[in-house]
């Protein structure tokens, strides 16, 4: 395939959408729900698809050649086509109003939940250890951001207040005041580098999302 | 090495332990520490609270997944109990696919404490949409077409509280809760395209990204982390609207004494650091 | 007795076994750990199939299809409906992924992806992140200003001034010598304070995550706390 119909896609589409922007119309703005908006919902259903297929790929293949660690494979396996196959049998309580009490709804709020949620809270530890570890006033920028942690680390505790009543307030400052500062001129770039790197990709001028590409 | 050097190499797993003690111990025996609702928390509840019952929906979008369940989920059922207490009608809705599991969970939760209000008129879960910012613009263009039915599979049109929703000029707030940068989609798309009314439920991790937004009036309010979600239970308590447990507010207690030790740890650390710099000099 | 101090159901036992399984990771990575993030792994894959299937595909891609013309209510033209099945086959060439022959087949679905995001991303983020921001900043001096409120006039000024200082410390077009590097050092030091603040919060954010996981154990499994 010519890699200038990608690009002339991207290009008509990019630009359509910009100028829809500014388009008040009824009737443009019909065109726009009923044919892009659809139409982009339904091909981003199947973008998501395939990163499944990986996955089913890549432990298959390592069960197939018994690398080290086959056994979890299956667990995975087992894992995925049982919780999908539970889903489609158990097809009422899935569309089901919520009073009803699934084997979907149950192995997800305990089997899948309780994982995820885990996995997340264990990072408060190893967090406990950096900051014994690594945490250190080094330079004086270093010093600031200590200085600022321990402020609002205090203002969002009962604590703070018992130990200087002006301590929520002066947590609520640096907030609104110089931490605000700093994130709007953080989000000006990043507003500006979104607009410039859609531009960019609009324009064919970046094209390493066309793999083995790069820039024009 | 004598007690003070052994006080600078403590091993992690200890560290590990004192960090599990100083949670475990508050939970058990509550100290009742009180929570200082700030403003952008009031401001939330005040523009929830506005709204007439009976009349324009809220729209509460729960994207977020099991990960940060512990701080979003106290959030989400808090509003969720304002909303059904003062008889305003809430769409639930979600744009990540775990959120569905935890919306479901959040309703059937906080729905029979109302046991006098109806799914479908009073309360819905609109389901799980694909999409992000599509999702979004799609709502904006038309409601219905994004959402053709309730996550029960009934067609909107014959659901009373979608039946009429055509746009987000007919919902009275959007209340985002969210673990990642979609508060941002909903701002960008929602608030700047449509003009709606948008406030949110944010992550502890990120909440301090969202300031510039508050002052610019793109989120008319913000509960940020597991303090968000005690400050809002706290106001519904001190109005009256809800008395069910603050699963936040007891939290809240266990954070604070781990809060204390983090900023021992940071101290002993520094400390430990300066003393064998001196020495090496 | 056991009843009142413990849970008994089955399935709270088996998210608290799950629970403690990957806290077990602390102390060393073990078989027990490794089980429950392959089961994880497996099982959040199969819960995303199902809810993409119900949730997506049947409503906006089966239904339209099966029910030509009857599910888009608002539209009297039934052959949009019948129009679904453009992306449908657009949407089924990501699979062409697995194949090395046709993999380049990708880059259509990709491409109509891409350029709607993009062309949307331009002038919403602009508006949104930019023209919008800026304008706050300026209101943030102009009100407290009329209004004569001094203490806000001044935190106004330090936001200018803060915005400022921290946009020239991104820009590395010239070297931070002379007013560009005294305006650099000073946003260096805005952004420390805001991401100490950041830090701050982070603690509190983690800290939630794990009295999450404690508060399931001593009151769902546990019945240790009220």
């Amino acid at each position: 395939m010519d890699r200038r119909i990608p690009l002339a896609i991207v290009l008509v589409l990019g630009i359509t959408m910009m100028l829809q922007f500014f388009i008040p119309s009824r009737a443009s703005e019909t065109f726009f729900t009923d044919i892009f908006v659809r139409w982009g919902l339904i091909i981003y259903i199947f973008a998501l698809i395939p990163s499944v297929g990986s996955l089913i790929r890549h432990h298959w293949r390592k069960l197939g050649a018994r690398k080290e660690g086959w056994a979890y494979s299956i667990v995975t396996l087992i894992g995925l086509f049982g919780m999908a196959l539970i889903g489609f049998l158990d097809r009422e309580h899935v569309l089901a109003r919520f009073k009803a009490s699934g084997l979907f709804r149950t192995v997800f709020l305990n089997i899948q939940v309780p994982m995820q949620a885990s996995m997340f809270g264990i990072l408060a530890f190893y967090m406990a250890s950096a900051s014994y570890r690594a945490f250190r006033a080094r330079t004086l920028e270093a010093t600031l951001l200590l200085i600022a942690a321990f402020i609002v680390m205090f203002g969002v505790i009962p604590f703070g207040a018992y130990v200087w009543d002006k301590i929520p307030f002066i947590s609520e400052w640096l907030l609104e005041v110089p931490n605000m500062a700093a994130k709007r001129g953080i989000r000006f770039g990043v507003g500006l580098g979104i607009a410039a790197t859609s531009l960019k990709i609009i324009l064919g001028i970046e094209r390493s999302w066309m793999g083995g590409g790069g820039k024009a | 090495m004598n007690w003070i050097q052994a006080l600078f190499k403590i091993d992690r797993r200890i560290l590990f332990l004192l960090i599990a003690v100083v949670v475990i111990l508050p939970l058990v025996k509550p100290l009742g520490l009180p929570t200082a609702v700030t403003i952008h928390a009031q401001n939330l509840f005040d523009a929830v609270d506005r709204i007439p019952p009976r009349t324009k929906p809220v729209l509460l979008s729960m994207d977020y997944s099991p990960s940060v369940m512990p701080e979003l989920q106290p959030m989400s059922l808090a509003i969720i109990r304002h909303c059904l207490a003062r008889r305003i009608p809430i769409i639930i809705m979600t744009l990540d696919p775990t959120g569905a599991g935890l919306a479901e969970d959040a309703i059937r939760k906080a729905a029979p404490e109302y046991p006098e209000l109806k799914e479908g008129v009073d309360y819905v879960f609109a389901g799980y949409k694909v999409g992000g910012y599509l999702a979004m613009i799609s709502i904006g263009q038309s409601f219905q077409a994004t959402f053709p039915s309730d996550a029960a599979g009934h067609a909107s049109k014959d659901v009373p509280i979608l039946a009429n929703i055509k746009n987000y000029d007919d919902i009275g707030l959007i209340v985002c809760i969210a673990g990642s940068a979609i508060v941002e989609n909903w701002i960008v798309f929602a608030v700047t395209r449509y003009h709606a009314t948008l406030g949110a439920g944010i992550t502890a991790v990120s909440s301090a990204d969202y300031y510039p937004f508050l002052q610019t009036g793109q989120l008319c309010g913000m509960l940020a982390g597991m303090k968000g979600g005690a400050e809002y239970e706290q106001l519904l308590a001190n109005n009256n609207l809800s008395h069910a447990p603050k699963r936040a507010s007891q939290g809240m207690d266990a954070i604070s004494s781990a809060h204390i030790l983090i900023i021992i740890f940071i101290f002993l650390g520094n400390i430990g650091y300066f003393l064998g710099r001196r020495k090496k000099a | 007795m056991f009843s009142h101090m413990f849970s008994t159901s089955v399935w709270t036992w088996i998210a608290a076994f799950l629970t403690l399984a990957i806290f077990s990771f602390l102390y060393k990575d073990n078989p027990f750990y490794r089980f429950a993030e392959h089961l994880f792994v497996g099982v959040s894959a199969g819960y995303w199939v199902i809810i993409y299937w119900y949730n997506n595909m049947v409503p906006n891609l089966i239904n339209p299809l099966i029910n030509f013309g009857h599910s888009w209510p608002h539209v009297s033209h039934v052959w949009l409906d019948g129009l679904v099945i453009i992306p449908g086959l657009l949407g089924l060439l990501f699979f062409s992924m697995f194949t090395k022959k046709h993999s380049y087949l990708i880059l259509l679905p990709l491409a109509i992806i891409l350029g709607m995001e993009n062309g949307l991303s331009v002038p919403t983020y602009l508006q949104a992140e930019v023209l919008k921001q800026a304008q706050g900043t300026l209101q943030g001096i102009h009100t407290p200003f009329i209004a004569g409120q001094t203490f806000f006039l001044i935190n106004g000024l330090i936001i200018l001034i803060g915005v400022i200082a921290t946009l020239s410390y991104f820009f590395f077009s010239r070297e931070h010598k002379g007013v560009l590097g005294v305006s650099s050092k000073v946003g260096i030091w805005f952004i420390m304070l805001g991401f100490g603040a950041s830090f701050g919060y982070t603690v509190m954010a983690r800290l939630s995550l794990l009295v999450g996981r404690v508060q399931f154990l001593l009151t769902d499994w546990i019945h240790l706390i009220k």
